[in-house]
Formats: C-alpha cells, structure tokens, sequence
C-alpha cells in the first residue's frame, strides 16, 4: 500500500470524533507501512476544518461543493470515486458511523475495492494489511485478510482507535474542484429531524437502569420500574425493547438512541452490541446481569453477575430497601 | 410498485453457547438454531404494507441453502406474493460482496421500483449487502430507514443519524433501502396463513440462470478472507460476583451504595 487515506467526516460544519480516530488509526497504518498518509475533507467550505486537520495529517485533499454540506452520500461517492481512481494502491479509512454505513459499500463496489466493515483492529503480516471485526451477536473475533486487493476500504468501530493530537504536523491543504457536475442527485436531503422528547431525561440521569432483550418476550416491567425508583435512578433500555414497543424511544440508549453519562449503570439482560454501548459516556461503574456468560457487555463491565433477572432483580430491591433502611 | 425484498438465513447465536470448529476459521454451527435475519422481517412487513397501501407485488428471495425453504415460506406466509431461493453449493462462504453479486444477478433482470433489505445481519455484523447491490445496480442507496412513504416516482424517506437525530431524504425510484428495526411492528403469522402458502412453489436459481460462474460467487468470489476466528476469554474484564442468589443481591447492594448507585 503507497498511501493511507483518511475521510474526514463531518455534522453542521464540524468535523466529528470518528474522523480523528481515523486519523489515528491512519497514522500507526502508515508508520508500519512505510506509506503517505493523506486526509480528505469534501465539505461547502473547508476553510476552517482543512485547517484543523492540516495540524494533524501530512497532507489534506480538501473539495468543497454546497452539495456535502450535509455530507450527502450520492455526493460523497462520486467524488471520492473521482479522487481516487487514478490512485495506485491504497488503504482508505472512515469511521463506522451511519452516514459512511451508507457511503462505504457501494463506494467500495465502485472502486473495485475490498471492504471491512467495522473494524475493532488494524494489523499488518508481512506486509499485507488485516483487519479485526467481530461476528455472530459480537461474541467471536475475527482475523479478515484482503487476499490480493491493492485497494482496501476498512470502516472503523466508534472508541476503538483512541487519538491523542500529535500537534507535530503541519500539512499542506490541497485543493481539488469538485467533479460534480450540474446533474440533479437521485438523493435529496430535505431536513433534520429530532426524536421525540418524552417525561424522562435519561441522557442527564446520575443513575441508569437499563433493560434489554433477555429480560424476555413478555416481561413485566414494573418490576425494572420499581428497581430503578429504589435506586433513586430512571429507567432506559437497549434497541430491543424499543423495537417491541416495551418503552417509548427516548428511553433508548446508543448511538442511535440517546447518549448518556450517568455514574452508575446497571444493564439488565443486555448483550452490550457496540451500538448500545457506544452510547454510554463518561466511563460510568458498569455493572451487567446476564444468563449468557459470553455477552460483550461482560467485557466493559467492572462487575457481572451471570444469573437469571426473574430472581436477581426482586431479591436485589430487597436489599437495597433494606440499606436505606 | 414492484418491491424486492432480501432476506438472509442466520445462526441465531445471541444467547447460545459459541464454540469454535476444528478448522478454527468459524463457529461450529450443527447445534445452532436458524432463524430469518431479524432485520430483514421488518423489511418483508414494509413491503407488504407499502403493497396494500398503493398495490403491486412482493418478492422476495435469498441466497441460502436448502433449509432456508422455511424462511422463504414465512415470507410467503407474511403477504409476499412470490419467493425465489438462490443457490449453488459454489455459493458457500460468500462475503457481503459475493452475496450482492448473486443478489445483483437474479433483480437486474426483473422488474424493480425498490428493493428493501435489513440494514445488518446478526451473524457477519458486516451491513455490506444493500449498499453494494444499489451500485451494482447503478440506483441510490440508503441504510438504517427508520421511516418511508412512497409517492410516485419518489420515496420521502426518514434515516437515523447519531445521538437522536434523522435526517430527511428524497429519493428516486428505483432504489435499494435497508431498514433499520423497529420502523414497524412485522404482524403475526397465523397457522392458517402459513397452511395457505403450504404448497406454493419456490424455485431454486441456480449460477446458469443467473448469469454466473463459479469464480464469482462463495468464498472464491468473496474480497475478504477469514485468516481465524476466537472467543475472547469469558467475563473479560469483568468481576464476576458468585454466590446464591441472597448473597449476590446482598453483593451488589453494597457495591451499589458504595459507588454513587443508591440515589
């Protein structure tokens, strides 16, 4: 691989934590590689962000066209496609985040390139470079290799590639037009929309319990109500018990749900997918209850218990009654 | 409107014991129970909604073996009008690359206002297959619809962003839309749904009728390579409290009061 680029991923003019981390992870790529590593930020003005990432990339490929602004992928596509066609083999890296979920498939089958998706690893075996994802429910590891591609796409899991600023870069920005031409995008952004906001504010509670989908087909659930007003906390949930129409959205936690940064979160009966556990902030105590002694929210818990809700929770608010006596 | 929907055959491994297999590049998978995709049942429910609001007709199809006849079935059973399974024993180990391309090979020969798949499967977490079928296809893509309505020639479309927000889209038809769950409550199948469909055929598309070579499809088509596959070790990270149920409650009250949990 002669270069490692980088897609710069932006929200209303700001470039997001995912691109930094793909920043990151493109810089320890490059270094083993012995690779150019390059950023590209297709955005309506680059100005300011190009800048930004100029302190911490070698090189910024910056384009600007009114039709990134709200990083439309149509748009996104078929400007990286033109980029970086006449390129000789590269790695290109994004963050796995639900605007590039939608860019990083067809632009892979655009480019003739190899994807992996969500990768929690990056390596290099003589030479070639891997990737770590996950499969089956999140439970097994999983070492992927690009046989003999000499173009990769590797989409890259929220948190899993920590970037500290280097500040030592002082990149060239380089501006490219936009080959967008004046056709009409079979994609339209119309608006920005918010969730709905219900009675409870489960993104500025102290306390969280939250319930997922081993808690059952049909459970009851004043019993986790009862359990979280014990604990002087709120009630909130993984993706399933939305879904099921169990709890109203807002009550939902993860990255498409509801960030949250509580100090005490106590997850009952949920698996820990990243999407759920993308959402908790601010490394709360963690602590899980769940049947499956391999659920991943095992590995970012400091405490587990593997037991049957049905008979931890009731005997659990007993206990902490009794403490407050 | 002519709606395509696939769907995908899944070990359900969310709450059974993994182990891994002798080659150590998979699960053992004989003691697995297969389910359809989650998200692919929503797909099916938004399809034949969208039928019964505007008319037209169903179809849904999927790469998968042989025992993946019962899925095809289901699907009929939920208000699709016809099912087609794909396959070949070529067709084994495909990525999501491979997939799309045997996907791409059976939908751009018939006719097809939208597609609609599930935005992720359980089994490879991978959220490939409908973004590289749409550019196969050459039609525009979107993924984790959580919300869409269809007017003429054109699709409004709600998707899910980060942190609570959705942005609102337009698109063209044709296209390929992969929904995320929840964006409808799939209905309840009744026996005498699933007895209605009982003897409906489904055919098998094989690589000839598809256009296909062997090269192209399973794990020799596929751009990714499984090089291993482990379980990290259990509880990693985590302290496991024992005990009897008393003293486990008992356990985490403490730890609970002790931490800021008790409010």
């Amino acid at each position: 691989m002669k270069n490692i680029f980088v897609l710069a991923e932006h929200r209303k003019q700001n470039l997001r934590d995912v691109t930094w981390e793909a920043v990151a992870a493109g810089r320890a790529l490059a270094k083993e590689l012995g690779a150019d590593l390059a950023c590209i930020l297709l955005a309506s003005s680059v100005g300011g962000m190009a800048e930004k990432l100029a302190q911490e990339c070698p090189k910024v490929i910056a384009v600007e066209d009114p039709r990134f602004d709200t990083f439309n992928s149509e748009a996104i596509m078929k400007t990286l496609a033109a980029i970086l066609k006449d390129q000789g083999p590269y790695m290109l890296l994004m963050g796995n985040s639900n605007s590039i979920m939608e860019i990083a498939p067809g632009l892979s089958v655009v480019l003739d390139a190899a994807l992996a998706t969500d990768c929690i690893g990056l390596e290099v075996r003589e030479g070639k470079p891997m990737a770590v994802r996950q499969m089956y429910s999140y439970k097994v590891n999983t070492l992927v290799s690009f046989k003999d591609a000499d173009r990769v796409v590797a989409t890259l899991r929220g948190g899993a590639f920590p970037f500290a600023p280097s500040g030592a870069a002082v990149g060239t920005v380089e501006n490219l037009t936009s080959p967008l031409g004046d056709e009409r995008l079979r994609k339209r952004f119309l608006n920005y929309l918010e969730a709905e906001k219900g009675d409870v504010d489960i993104a500025s509670a102290d306390i969280i319990v939250s319930v997922g989908r081993g808690i059952g087909d049909e459970p009851d659930m004043d019993v986790f109500q009862s359990l979280a007003d014990a604990m002087g906390g709120v009630l909130a949930c993984s993706r399933p018990i939305v879904d099921k129409s169990l709890l109203p959205k807002y009550h939902q936690v993860g990255t498409s749900g509801i960030e949250v940064k509580p100090k005490v979160y106590l997850a009952l009966g949920i698996s820990g997918a990243f999407q759920h556990v993308g959402g908790i902030k601010g490394a709360p105590l963690i602590i899980a209850v769940n049947k499956d002694a391999r659920a991943p929210i095992f590995r970012v818990a400091q405490y587990g218990v593997v037991a049957d809700l049905n008979e931890i929770v009731p005997a659990l608010q007993e206990k902490i009654e009794a403490l407050k006596g | 409107m002519e709606i395509i929907v696939c769907v995908k055959w899944t070990p359900d491994t969310s709450e059974a014991d993994l182990a891994i297999g002798s080659g150590g590049k998979d699960i053992k998978r004989d003691s697995l129970d297969y389910d359809m995709n989650e998200w692919d049942r929503f797909a099916i429910e938004e399809a034949v909604q969208i039928k019964e609001k505007v008319g037209g007709k169903v179809t849904v199809v999927s790469v998968a073996p042989e025992d993946a006849e019962e899925m095809l079935r289901e699907s009929l059973a939920r208000g699709a009008d016809e099912a087609f399974q794909l396959w070949d024993d070529s067709m084994e180990g495909a990525d999501g690359f491979a997939t799309a391309q045997v996907l791409a090979g059976f939908i751009k020969n018939r006719p097809h206002d939208l597609v609609l798949t599930g935005t992720l499967a359980d089994d490879d977490c991978g959220g490939q297959v409908g973004g590289m079928l749409a550019a196969m296809l050459g039609v525009p893509s979107a993924t984790l619809v959580s919300k869409l309505e269809a007017d003429g020639s054109t699709m409004k479309i709600n998707r899910e962003l980060e942190g609570g927000l959705y942005e609102a889209l337009e698109m063209d038809l044709p296209a390929v839309l992969s929904v995320a769950t929840g964006l409808n409550e799939p209905r309840f199948v009744s026996i005498r749904a699933v007895r209605k469909v009982a003897s409906v055929e489904i055919p098998v598309v094989g690589l000839d009728d598809l256009g296909l070579e062997e090269s192209q499809v399973g794990s020799a088509g596929s751009k990714l390579q499984i090089e291993n596959v482990s379980l990290p070790p259990e509880g990693e990270g985590a302290e496991i409290v024992k005990g009897s149920t008393e003293e486990v409650a008992a356990r985490l009250a403490e730890i609970l009061k002790e931490k800021g949990g008790i409010g």
